[in-house]
């Protein structure tokens, strides 16, 4: 294969990522009304009928949110007066010039001119299109962090620089002041072994469920407690902590326990917990799933094939129509049944918690049962497909033993399209199933996106779309590569090959 | 032999007929015919096919006698009549409302029947002519694989959520949820189809011939896809049943005011433990009709092969 296809291709697969995203961010900024956020955040709820904080506190989200630029009075006032002085005071009145000056200026630039309805005092606002809101999105998404990332106007002696060291675990670091991580590069025990934190990617702060946390974190942190194990930090002071040495940001405001353990201002960090992520749990389910399926669905599909129309097939097929016509729901529901009733073995996840061997293996069985029937149902169509040809005919005319034939030639072609979905498979654990892990009550992937869709948690949705898609995009071309490996034959370009 | 005594005027000349000449003496092949004939040869088969039929014409008519609808709840308020186990009286049971299982499950399954039948017409009369096109055509595949990445990629639940905003719940924005953009992976799977016997000898000697494009799908190629074509529809059928559960278990099938038998599922599943028979009477229906949709599809399939003819 040509290593231009593959660029070609690459660029191609951004293109339709873009694309992808822009649908995306049409409908959840367009086409959902702007006014659901607000169901599931308990602040608003608070704030009274018609109060004008509520007005103030809808528009400041809107406008974090990305869904229009807010001016008020008093930011325009601000520019021409000292803040407190009586003349901004007069000034943000609804019948002062200044107020007719900000209604002629933001009037003229298309913004739309409203009251608060208590005080009377004007604002404006404008809907920010969506083609820019996206690439505003872009332009924020990766972050490179360097020795002038953090400008804290309390802190003005902060150095700026770059060393080598390492960390209070003994591991090699590149470590910065003035950048808003701590290490930069640093070596540790935790997989993959080396981390950095140079170039990070901005998702943006997930609202109104998980308010306030960073949206990578929410999918990506442990979770359930604190794993806690004797520190010692730089000062010399001992504790219990999970602290993640590698995770340490800056913090603007010391604190007295961060002054405690610390010698500078890199105190924020995240802690290990017990339990994986979100993309963690759903990743090893689906991997066991699909190891299970592939171990199961081969040779069984092999084995239909080698016994076709005889027992053993139909009694596949039993299997692979039944998965087919019965809803997942109801299938799911079943196996749960007869595992905990044959095999005692737990009805959710969370009666053992992750911990626990027996909490993953139903959720994992309920996974594997329609990849299995898949794998089989296809399997046996191209094992048979191959065993009806010539080159079949021929071995067996050479001599060759049904054996050497099957493991020899025929498993070799049929592999080929079955290699082909692998990466594809691989992608779609972390995705998370949705059936799977809502009737377990996994804390996994699948959940995420339907609930950040009905909460209305847009930077959620918008985070999981672009994540999902990009892996997907990327999985189909990671296929047909390994496609052409597993089959030299096959070319992917237009030119090489005939077709 | 005596030919004298044979009466001349039974016997008249027969004018020379060229097109006469050219007949070859075969059996006659209808293809419909030995569709039919392959079919009814399994009495298994033809079994399943008379049940569903039956099955099917029950699920469409029972609702309309018996009237039933989910917000009309009558018994709601007498204990007596809720999760009534099955019997003579009570055929299935009845629910958590005191309302007769029975009734709701047929209405269930009517609307699932017709929105699983519509649906899949829809999509197989958008996909199947996109994707003969997009096999057929080089050029046109480059640009649609990425057209296919992108509208498989675009995440369903937000499209359905957003879709039962802008035309509310029910029927309409099910079925139009349902297709917008199922219809691609039909193409999809028809355009791999198209590739596989699009440059077989036997099109290439149509195309120099000089047969035009739809001449050649729709002569050349299509009548070699029926039964792929049969295969897929039916595990379509079964699959968008299992899809429309699916939406509604998400809280985004039919609404509340319509019954089908996603909503029964999933409204019932909470009663799993301590009433089985009230999940698993729709289940049951819904495995059914599924299988036996599925069976008799493709056994149509196998038939439809003209190799199984001999």
């Amino acid at each position: 294969m040509r290593k231009g296809y593959i660029w070609k291709r690459l660029l191609r697969s951004v293109v339709s990522i873009l694309v992808i995203m822009l649908i995306v961010f049409t409908m959840v900024y367009t086409m959902i009304p702007r006014d659901n956020i607000f169901f599931e955040d308990s602040t608003y709820r608070k704030l009274g009928g018609k109060s004008d904080d509520k007005t103030e506190y809808v528009y400041t989200t809107w406008e974090k949110l990305g869904y229009l630029d807010y001016v008020r009075i008093n930011d325009y006032c601000l520019t021409l007066y000292e803040a407190g002085s009586p003349e901004m005071i007069a000034a943000i009145e609804p019948d002062s010039p200044e107020s007719r000056d900000f209604v002629e200026y933001y009037s003229s630039q298309g913004y739309t001119i409203a009251n608060y309805l208590k005080s009377g005092r004007y604002y404006a606002y404008k809907d920010i299109p969506v083609i820019k809101r996206m690439a505003s999105w872009l332009g924020h998404l990766f972050v490179i962090d360097t020795p002038w990332s953090v400008q804290d106007e309390t802190n003005p002696d902060l150095e700026r620089s770059l060393r080598f060291g390492t960390t209070p675990t003994g591991g090699l670091a590149l470590i910065g002041s003035g950048t808003t991580h701590k290490y930069l590069l640093y070596t540790d025990s935790r997989f993959p072994f080396i981390h950095q934190n140079i170039i990070t990617m901005n998702f943006g702060t997930s609202y109104p469920t998980y308010q306030g946390l960073d949206v990578l974190k929410v999918l990506f942190q442990s979770q359930g407690t604190e794993v806690k194990r004797p520190v010692t930090f730089e000062t010399g002071y001992e504790a219990e902590s999970g602290i993640i040495f590698g995770s340490l940001k800056y913090k603007s405001v010391l604190d007295r326990m961060d002054m405690k353990k610390f010698t500078d201002h890199y105190a924020n960090y995240e802690t290990q917990k017990g339990q994986p992520s979100m993309i963690g749990t759903s990743f090893i389910m689906g991997l066991f799933a699909m190891v299970l399926a592939y171990v199961l669905g081969l040779p069984i599909g092999v084995l239909m094939a080698r016994n076709k129309d005889k027992f053993a097939d139909k009694l596949g097929m039993v299997y692979i129509i039944f998965i087919i016509a019965v809803p997942s729901l109801a299938y799911i529901y079943l196996f749960r049944y007869l595992g905990t009733t044959l095999f005692n073995l737990p009805s959710v996840f969370t009666t053992y918690g992750p911990e626990d061997i027996r909490s993953w293996i139903l959720p994992i069985i309920s996974l594997a049962l329609p990849s299995i029937a898949s794998l089989m149902l296809w399997t046996r169509r191209y094992v048979v497909d191959q065993m009806n040809s010539d080159y079949v005919k021929f071995a067996k005319a050479k001599g060759l033993n049904q054996r050497e034939i099957f493991s020899g030639h025929i498993f070799k072609n049929a592999i080929i399209p079955i290699a082909q979905g692998i990466p594809a498979s691989l992608a779609a654990c972390i995705t998370g199933a949705i059936i799977t892990e809502s009737i377990y009550s996994v804390g996994g992937m699948g959940k995420m996106l339907p609930n950040a869709i009905k909460q209305y948690n847009n930077i959620m949705v918008v985070a999981l779309a672009f994540i999902f898609s990009t892996v997907s995009v990327l999985s189909v071309l990671a296929g047909d590569i390994v496609l052409t490996k597993v089959d030299p034959r096959i070319s992917l370009s237009e030119k090489a090959g005939r077709s | 032999m005596n030919t004298e005594n044979i009466d001349k005027s039974l016997f008249t000349f027969a004018a020379f007929d060229e097109m006469e000449s050219e007949h070859i003496a075969a059996p006659r092949y209808s293809y419909w015919k030995s569709v039919w004939k392959t079919f009814f040869k399994n009495k298994f088969t033809v079994a399943v096919a008379v049940l569903l039929i039956v099955v099917v014409a029950f699920a469409l008519i029972q609702p309309t006698r018996s009237g039933y609808s989910p917000i009309n709840t009558p018994n709601i308020n007498n204990a007596e009549l809720k999760f009534l186990k099955p019997s003579a009286e009570h055929i299935f049971g009845t629910d958590h409302v005191g309302n007769e299982v029975f009734d709701a499950v047929w209405a269930g399954a009517r609307n699932s029947i017709i929105i699983s039948f519509v649906c899949t017409a829809i999509n197989m009369l958008v996909g199947i002519p996109v994707g003969a096109l997009w096999g057929f055509s080089k050029k046109m595949d480059k640009w649609m694989i990425e057209v296919y990445n992108i509208i498989s990629n675009v995440p369903f639940l937000l499209l359905a959520m957003i879709l039962s905003y802008v035309l509310g719940a029910g029927m309409r924005s099910l079925i139009i949820t349902m297709t917008c953009t199922e219809w691609i992976y039909v193409a999809y799977f028809i355009r791999t189809q198209v590739m596989i016997i699009r440059d077989r000898e036997y099109n290439m000697a149509s195309k120099c011939l000089g047969t035009r494009t739809w001449t050649m799908i729709l002569k050349n190629i299509l009548p070699y896809l029926i039964s792929v074509i049969m295969t897929y529809v039916s595990r379509q059928i079964p699959s968008l049943i299992s899809y429309e559960v699916f939406l509604s278990y998400m809280g985004l099938g039919l609404g509340t005011t319509n019954a089908s038998l996603g909503q029964s599922i999933s409204l019932y599943t909470s009663y799993m433990n301590g009433y089985p028979h009230l999940f698993w009477i729709p289940v049951g229906v819904l495995a059914f009709i599924s299988i036996s949709l599925y069976i008799v599809g493709q056994k149509l399939a196998d038939a439809a092969d003209p190799r199984t003819h001999m």
